[in-house]
């Protein structure tokens, strides 16, 4: 089954008040890259910002509907 | 479910005894997938020793042991210094902004990063295979 991307971009946005959520399918409806700006990566190394990212849609990540996710994070500013 | 206890022993002294260990899919002769392969001729291009080990064989024990030490559950992951750095995407974004060469502390190599199959430059120090009982 194909990644409902806009479910994904919600569950992020809801993770990460206030930010910028963008997630696109680079092939097959399973390996998706989250481009994310968001206050909360302030100060944080990159590990720590993937794992606010990837915590937000582990539920998507363990029911197998991602399969890889890349993900590109940046602060705001 | 609470990761296997030796198998979280074993990884732990795996990355305890390697500067630079990379958990991956396949071997750096060989990867599995592609993710895998792209971190592996990173590694290369960077010319550090490093162990690896393959996932594959014990795919799920394994992610479980990952969660509770590292908190991370995809592979490949690269462990320097004891501590994961992360997967195939931060190791590329700190490989293009030359963090990578400072975590490793060698010489940022010249141009882009070799994303085809890896043709490794020397033996790497390659982990034994870790083993669980079953």
């Amino acid at each position: 089954m194909a990644a409902d991307l806009a479910e994904l971009e919600r569950m992020i946005a809801e993770a990460l008040p206030g930010a910028e959520v963008e997630v696109v399918d680079e092939g097959g409806g399973d390996h998706l890259r989250a481009i994310v700006t968001a206050p909360q990566f302030e100060g944080l190394s990159r590990i720590d910002q993937h794992r606010l990212v990837k915590a937000a849609v582990r539920e998507r990540m363990d029911d197998g509907t991602i399969h890889a996710l890349s993900i590109t994070a940046s602060v705001p500013g | 479910m609470a990761a296997n206890p030796e198998l979280r022993e074993q990884l732990e002294h795996a990355i305890a005894g390697n500067k630079v260990l990379l958990l991956m899919k396949g071997t750096p002769e060989m990867p599995r997938c592609g993710f895998s392969m792209r971190t592996v001729g990173m590694l290369e291009q960077m010319g550090v020793e490093y162990g690896a080990i393959d996932v594959l064989p014990m795919l799920q024990p394994l992610r479980e042991v990952t969660t509770e030490i590292a908190d991370w559950q995809t592979f490949p992951q690269l462990y320097v210094d004891g501590e994961l750095l992360g997967g195939c995407d931060i190791v590329e974004e700190m490989y293009e902004s030359g963090e990578l060469a400072d975590a490793l502390g060698v010489e940022q190599p010249e141009g882009e990063p070799d994303v085809g199959v890896p043709q490794p430059s020397g033996a790497p120090t390659q982990s034994p295979p870790l083993q669980i009982e079953t």
